[in-house]
């Protein structure tokens, strides 16, 4: 297990060194300029030179990267070319909504689906049953923001239960306020994360169920439940625990969209934003903590998946 | 990593009775491919046509009513058809030729070599599908080519973990490692062993990534990246008539139902496909 | 059996309690201040004015944060500010102003001619990015005989100069770190910038003038007209500063809840030539081209019922303004005839360099239409706004292309060659020198309107329409501009009933 953890610790320093300097080489080969996001349409030539010298795009593209990587050494992001504020801090606000939004997501789509999933496959001939695979099958099939117009139309502007959009400026000072305007969100990607879940929760107890084991289990005498909890879950856990790896990093990925639908400042609508304006600083900034964000995510679910998993457990060979 | 990869190995269950989600996947995507179809040869009106008046409701010469600049919309969802075809054929395709390739190489490779691989494609899955679309829609200009391109070079780094596991699998079974033994060249095995065994779960996989790629290319252009009307997606349609949901609901409400016609009707496919492929994994309950 | 009914109740419950118990905030918060909520879709870039701030600095901080020697009104005329008076030497290059008594910083410094002088000269400066740098450079020398003095000799005569100082902001000379920060004299301070989302603005206690009627003003910032709309809808905002789209109109021109004010803009949808390259280089074909548009249902398909026809680039809300649409009228037998006689009797091919956003698209989609029943084919080519300044502003590697111009009296630009669209006739370019050295406005205008009918006349860009200026708020506020003058957007007479 040590030496599990110790390869797939320097994999994962590996991974992401190949990153950083990927994203870097990348975001050169963009053509543009960074310094048009600070030119109006009737600036003039020296106006364009003192544009480009204040975002420093006029330096050697070998010294930039060595700068950057200096300053990540020392947990320095920068500044943004644009707007002169330093990143960090920025993305650090960033993240105080779209982690609570990710999380949260999860966790409402986790509980619902682990309910559903098991519902489905056990009651297959209920009418419950079906409408759970039913409804699973239609929230794959739906894009996200299209759910999030429709919450907003129906539960904003229409019943105006909640807000339609935006983010206290007091950020969590006041969290029942916070929670108010991610509630919408939180209720779309909820949703469209569930649907899939589900399906996959449901695969999983249908394996389970159909597993030799379970049935040697039963046939020794023990009670179904007794049973289904023993050898079942354990057994049922393994794969879902990559599922989730992948879903949770998924959405915190495509979080992009549904800030957009809600206009949260978030770290998805910063990137979006960046990107447009070339701004290097900010887009690395972004890259950078994301990345590694999804890089730990899919390395925990390798651990948590081995320490569930007896067979992975036994073998001491890494990856294969 | 092993974790993810084995997650891709389980699909999705079907729902319930095998025959019944079949048939009626064909049928939604039947009726997409028909209309694509039909689009190539009539339209009720030209793409470019402006006749019209502005926002004009159902009904009439406009069977689904006007957009803004008075195109008719009917025409516009039917060119979505195709385009929407294009989109999932085109990224499938591209994710399918890259994500295979890379995936044998890996479970061929080396170990060293196996695991650049697969840090490297850690690395693309981490990476925003939204940043690469843009990257490549900068380099390229603004078309759907690029689009496709983004998101079928997001799904080959998917594809390409899936063929590695499975390909590893298969040449630890006896018949390939008697094959290598008695002296069969790698393409030899390629195409005779591995290829016929992995190609069932597989397909099904490539089937659902159309979906997926379908509703990437809607998120895409819901963002301001895609091809604009009168060649657009519905994803772009869905776009432009955010702003007019009130006045013409119609305009967001047909591209979506189309949208969400053909993503169902592939996953039902998928499914179907999936007991045909591997009928062991019917369920006997 | 009844355990997973059990399991399936205990879901729902949770999701609810979470709703719930979000919900229940509703009267807690947030209601409780006085705060003015503005929705915006121009967020700043940065706070400074010349380091390319855009135009969402200027909309929150003109007149509010930073104030001028003079203040160009929501009317269009243009008022002592700072400045208590001014006199003119009779040859019209010496300009003396005195400063108004008691005026201090936000930070409490009190204001000289020195904060005038280092104001004027850091627009001035090689490194500034100020959209006015050039509108001075008839500035010769600017001398502080005394605190409340300055004194600016102008190389030559330039009437606009009162009309253009109202674009100077007045900053404390010793104030740094003027991206994040600001140092002005305006009856506002900066609050709090949250980007991506609001910039809130505090009542400064001990400002000069009048004090403002609202303790916190807030900005927030929105990035598609929906949202804004929606947001106002939910009453999340009080006032949105700039309707971009007509359709959100219909939920409130009919709802006694809000008050629709349509104003004047000044901000023009322009089909831009590259008038250098053929075959735009040729009136005929240009006049060719303006012809075969019709520009009164574009206006219809992008804006309903709002906004205005233009036949040049002079808005009505500036003096040399005359109607002159019917200069290049919609004809298409016309059109047809200019375009033989340009030498393009078959049509041609060309490449519209269109920008991604809002409405450039849909407008590009219109012409292209448009210009088919005359034979011309436009191949559209969507570009980013960043592109659009690498490809067509500095390179100006263009056939033609789409772009709004907001600015008012920017009809002058027509006489720079070297300006992107590479309009060039000596005539117009002597007809806007002279009339910057005017000695009376009568005389600046006359010249000016010569401008306007030549360029006019030979069709130098087409001018499709001038945008509309719609402000909604809600019926209980008041004091609000409703004019959208150079995106200015003053706040300090804004109150709640």
């Amino acid at each position: 297990m040590i030496v599990y953890l110790l390869r797939r610790s320097a994999f994962l320093l590996v991974s992401f060194l190949i990153a950083m300097v990927a994203i870097f080489v990348l975001l050169r080969l963009l053509p543009g300029d960074p310094s048009n996001a600070l030119l109006s349409v009737t600036a003039t030539p020296e106006q364009i030179a003192a544009a480009q010298a204040q975002v420093g795009a006029d330096r050697p593209v070998l010294e930039q990267f060595l700068t950057w990587f200096g300053q990540l050494a020392q947990f320095d992001l920068g500044e943004s070319f644009i707007s002169s504020l330093p990143v960090g801090p920025e993305i650090a606000a960033r993240l105080s909504v779209t982690i609570p939004l990710t999380l949260i997501s999860f966790a409402v789509a986790l509980v619902v689906s682990l309910v559903a999933g098991v519902v489905a496959a056990t009651r297959s001939d209920r009418w419950y049953g079906i409408l759970i695979s039913g409804f699973s099958q239609l929230g794959v099939a739906v894009p996200v923001f299209w759910v999030g117009i429709l919450l907003v139309s129906v539960f904003a502007v229409g019943l105006r239960w909640l807000p339609s959009s935006g983010f206290p400026r007091d950020d969590w000072a006041d969290p029942a306020d916070a929670l108010r305007s991610l509630t919408l969100p939180i209720v779309t990607v909820a949703l469209v994360m569930s649907a899939s879940l589900t399906r996959y929760i449901r695969s999983a107890t249908l394996d389970v169920m159909g597993s030799d084991y379970l049935r040697s289990a039963r046939a020794q005498g023990s009670g179904y439940s007794e049973a289904l909890w023993r050898h079942g879950v354990r057994n049922g856990a393994v794969p879902v625990i990559s599922i989730l790896g992948i879903e949770l990093a998924t959405t915190f990925l495509g979080a992009v969209v549904v800030e957009s639908v809600f206009g949260l400042p978030g770290l998805g609508s910063m990137l979006l934003r960046a990107i447009e304006q070339h701004d290097y600083p900010n887009i690395q900034g972004v890259l950078f903590v994301s990345t590694l964000v999804v890089l730990i995510i899919g390395f925990v679910a390798d651990i948590a998946q081995r320490l569930v998993d007896p067979r992975l457990r036994l073998s001491i060979s890494g990856n294969r | 990593m092993s974790a993810t990869v084995i997650a891709q190995t389980i699909e999705p269950r079907a729902l319930r009775p095998r025959s019944w989600t079949l048939v009626v996947g064909l049928v939604l995507v039947g009726a997409v491919v028909a209309t694509a179809l039909v689009s190539l040869l009539w339209l009720p009106f030209s793409p470019e046509d402006t006749t019209g008046s502005r926002l004009e409701g159902p009904g009439g010469a406009h069977w689904l009513g006007t957009d803004r600049l008075g195109r008719d919309l009917a025409t516009q969802l039917m060119i979505g058809a195709r385009i929407a075809l294009l989109v999932g054929l085109g990224s499938v395709a591209v994710g399918a030729i890259i994500g295979i390739t890379i995936g044998l190489t890996a479970a061929f490779a080396a170990s060293w070599l196996d695991d650049t691989i697969s840090a490297a494609l850690d690395v693309v899955i981490a990476f925003p599908v939204l940043l690469l679309a843009m990257l490549i829609v900068a380099a390229q200009g603004s078309s759907l080519a690029s689009v496709i391109l983004a998101i079928g070079l997001a799904m080959s780094a998917i594809v390409a973990r899936l063929t590695r596991v499975l390909t590893k699998r298969v040449l630890a079974e006896q018949f390939v490692t008697a094959a290598r033994t008695s002296g069969t060249r790698w393409p030899g095995i390629v195409v005779r062993h591995i290829l016929p065994n992995i190609w069932p779960t597989l397909s099904v996989n490539l089937a659902l990534q159309f979906g997926v790629a379908v509703l990437a290319e809607a998120s895409l252009s819901y963002l301001g990246l895609g091809a604009p009307p009168p060649n657009a997606s519905w994803g772009r349609l869905l776009q432009e008539a955010q702003g007019t949901v009130v006045t013409a609901p119609i305009g967001a409400i047909a591209p979506g139902l189309a949208l969400i016609a053909l993503v169902l009707g592939v996953n039902f496919v998928a499914d179907g496909l999936r007991d045909v492929a591997d009928p062991s994994r019917r369920r006997s309950r | 059996m009844k355990k997973h009914t059990a399991f399936v109740a205990l879901g729902l419950a949770t999701t609810l309690l979470l709703a719930g118990c979000a919900s229940g905030a509703d009267s807690s918060s947030s209601e409780g201040a006085s705060a003015i909520e503005i929705g915006s879709l121009y967020e700043p870039q940065n706070l400074s004015n010349f380091g390319g701030g855009g135009q969402g600095v200027t909309e929150a901080f003109n007149g509010n944060v930073y104030e001028g020697l003079y203040k160009l009104t929501d009317d269009g005329s243009v008022e002592p500010l700072l400045a208590e008076s001014e006199t003119v030497s009779e040859d019209g290059l010496t300009y003396t102003f005195t400063l108004h008594d008691g005026v201090s910083f936000h930070s409490g410094k009190a204001l000289t001619s020195a904060d005038v002088k280092a104001s004027i000269e850091a627009v001035l400066s090689e490194d500034s990015q100020s959209a006015r740098k050039s509108s001075f450079s008839a500035i010769s020398t600017i001398e502080t005989p005394d605190d409340a003095t300055v004194v600016v000799t102008l190389a030559e005569r330039s009437i606009s100069f009162i009309y253009n100082l109202s674009y100077i902001w007045i900053i404390n000379a010793d104030a740094t770190d003027l991206e994040t920060t600001e140092d002005g004299t305006g009856p506002y301070t900066l609050g709090e910038w949250t980007r991506g989302s609001s910039l809130s603005l505090e009542r400064f206690d001990d400002y000069w003038g009048e004090a403002a009627s609202t303790d916190e003003v807030v900005f927030n910032y929105f990035t598609d007209a929906t949202a804004l709309s929606n947001a106002l809808l939910t009453d999340e905002i009080d006032i949105v500063t700039s309707v971009q789209s007509p359709d959100a109109l219909t939920q409130f021109t009919d709802n006694a809840d809000y008050v629709v004010s349509d104003g004047e803009s000044t901000t023009k949808e322009i089909l831009v030539f590259n008038d250098r390259v053929a075959p735009f280089d040729n009136v005929d074909v240009r006049k060719a081209i303006y012809s075969a548009i019709d520009t009164e249902k574009l206006l219809n398909s992008i804006w309903g019922d709002y906004g205005t026809l233009i036949g040049s680039m002079v808005p009505p809300t500036d003096p040399w303004y005359e109607d002159l649409t019917q200069e290049n009228p919609y004809d298409v037998e016309l059109a047809k005839q200019l375009l033989a006689s340009g030498g393009q009797p078959d049509g041609f091919e060309f490449t519209l360099d269109t920008p991604s956003y809002d409405p450039h698209p849909v407008v590009a989609e219109f012409v292209k239409s448009e210009l088919a029943k005359i034979g011309v084919t436009v191949n559209i080519n969507t570009i980013s706004s960043d592109e659009w300044y690498t490809k067509v502003y500095k390179a100006q590697d263009f056939t033609a292309t789409l772009q709004e111009h907001v600015n008012d009296r920017d009809v002058v630009w027509y006489g720079n060659p070297d300006f992107y669209w590479g309009y060039n006739n000596p005539q117009v370019a002597t007809w806007v020198d002279e009339a910057e050295a005017s000695a009376t406005t009568d005389e600046q205008t006359e010249k000016l309107k010569l401008v306007n009918q030549q360029i006019a006349a030979d069709a130098a860009s087409v001018w499709l329409y001038l945008y509309p200026q719609i402000v909604v708020a809600s019926s209980d506020v008041s004091g609000y501009p409703v004019n959208g003058l150079n995106s200015q957007f003053f706040v300090y007479d804004i109150v709640t009933e």
